[in-house]
């Protein structure tokens, strides 16, 4: 069983050495960490969530396989960069470095970035109030770049995590985090941790899909592009955001 | 604080026992090319082969020198950056690559000590009647010297089941990551990774009673 499977390694190994990083046409291997809830998460052995749904539904329009490969967030860059998969559907915001490094489509999600805080603690009203405490983030997120770009950057102690930012500040070993607003309210409805959200969202993102910049990736981003404005234009993006947000956050 | 959710526990089980195959096979498969490795650098080791004897000294103290974990992260992401054909390396094929690297260090050292603890008076006996190196090693060290490294050996595969769970950080869902992905989601934490303690605990409380069988098996000649 295992030796199958380490010969078969070494042969895909031996046989993809030449073609890794040629995206195909037919596959569209797509990786996410499967820890966000509800953008992406795994509730009884089952990947779900926002972008689950929306990718299925761009394989749909484009016949293509949809493969998600999932596995940490902050290694996920590396795996596109190195061929591994073909694209990220995990909230991506674009921001101007990413930009420069990426192929992207256009935006899906207009979201924004929110402070939240254990509940009961009303001394932090937004991100102005961070300085001199704890602040929980994702490794290798927008909203780490977000806070070190801060005027006041120097005063805050950022942690960062791979997952599992929630419950550090619901334990009280962070005073707050920052994430998405959306998927912090929907946190705080469905789930049974001590939380709530600490002023208005402080920035505005946009989130999109980013291929490789090369001309295979921007092929696919072309596809995947036009496959979004069919699936905007018919209300079917309006529809899965409803059924995870119970609001539309797909248009500005 | 809140009240434990058995039901949730309970649910867990089937779904977390999915992954244990793939748990046990990267730890059989580890243990298998970690004792082949580990034979053949403990025989380097012990009959100290010209420049093959420096060069296994320094893979053991390479391997035991530094993180297991490091060493995963070495080869998932390390290496394809410089070999780009290296890609194509899985994380389950890297972790059976760094289980057997990192153990067979361990092990090399406590197979030469068994050879090395086969009393002398054996070789000596064995010589004396005309035995030929290959013959004394097969017929009289190894068979002995089996018994002695037995009980460390299993210790070390003990300790390979459990150091599966480091495959997680390479993004392979095996027992470990499964239980990640399900308390990400369910934020019960403490439910989660209690049952995934027991699940553990109890392959390697299996193992253990497994290994002392193995242990009296080998002992019987010894006993009176």
């Amino acid at each position: 069983m295992t030796l199958t499977r380490i010969v078969q390694s070494a042969a895909i190994a031996l046989a993809l050495g030449a073609s890794v990083g040629i995206a195909q046409a037919d596959t569209l291997r797509v990786g996410m960490s499967g820890k966000y809830y509800p953008f992406t998460f795994v509730e009884q052995d089952q990947l779900k969530g926002f972008e689950v749904d929306v990718l299925n539904a761009i394989g749909e329009q484009t016949g293509d396989d949809i493969e998600f490969v999932t596995a940490s967030f902050s290694g996920l860059a590396g795996m596109l960069d190195s061929g591994r998969i073909d694209t990220i559907a995990n909230q991506i915001t674009i921001t101007p470095e990413r930009k420069a490094k990426y192929a992207f489509t256009d935006p899906y999600v207009y979201d924004g970035a929110q402070v939240v805080v254990r509940k009961g603690n009303d001394a932090i009203q937004g991100v102005e109030d961070l300085k001199g405490k704890t602040v929980a983030v994702n490794l290798g997120s927008n909203y780490e770049q977000l806070l070190r770009e801060l005027p006041y950057a120097d005063q805050i102690d950022i942690k960062t995590y791979e997952s599992n930012i929630e419950q550090d500040v619901a334990l009280g070993r962070a005073d707050a985090f920052v994430m998405d607003r959306v998927s912090a309210t929907q946190v705080i409805k469905d789930k049974p941790l001590p939380l709530q959200l600490a002023g208005k969202p402080f920035s505005r993102i946009e989130n999109a899909l980013p291929f490789r910049d090369d001309e295979a990736g921007r092929a696919d981003r072309d596809r995947i592009d036009a496959a979004l404005d069919t699936l905007r234009d018919n209300g079917t993006l309006t529809r899965i955001s409803e059924k995870w947000f119970g609001t539309d956050i797909t248009r500005p | 604080m809140h009240a434990l959710d058995l039901d949730y526990m309970l649910g867990l089980v089937p779904i977390l026992l999915g992954y244990l195959p793939l748990t046990l096979e990267m730890a059989v498969a580890g243990m298998i090319f970690a004792l082949v490795l580990a034979c053949l650098l403990a025989v380097v080791r012990v009959r100290r082969l010209r420049g093959l004897n420096a060069l296994a000294m320094l893979f053991i103290s390479f391997f035991r020198g530094t993180p297991l974990l490091v060493q995963l992260f070495l080869f998932y992401y390390g290496l394809p950056q410089l070999l780009t054909f290296l890609v194509a390396i899985n994380g389950v094929t890297a972790t059976i690559m760094g289980l057997t690297l990192h153990f067979s260090a361990y092990m090399a050292e406590s197979i030469r000590a068994a050879i090395v603890g086969v009393d002398r008076s054996q070789t000596e006996a064995a010589l004396s009647i005309g035995m030929t190196q290959g013959q004394l090693m097969r017929r009289i060290v190894l068979p002995q010297a089996t018994r002695i490294a037995t009980p460390t050996l299993m210790n070390y595969f003990i300790d390979m089941i459990k150091a599966t769970s480091l495959a997680f950080t390479l993004g392979v869902t095996e027992l470990m990551g499964a239980t990640q992905k399900e308390a990400a989601s369910s934020f019960l934490y403490f439910e989660a990774f209690l049952v995934v303690a027991i699940i553990y605990w109890v392959v390697v409380e299996a193992l253990s009673w497994l290994q002392r069988r193995l242990e009296t098996r080998l002992n019987r000649a010894y006993q009176r």
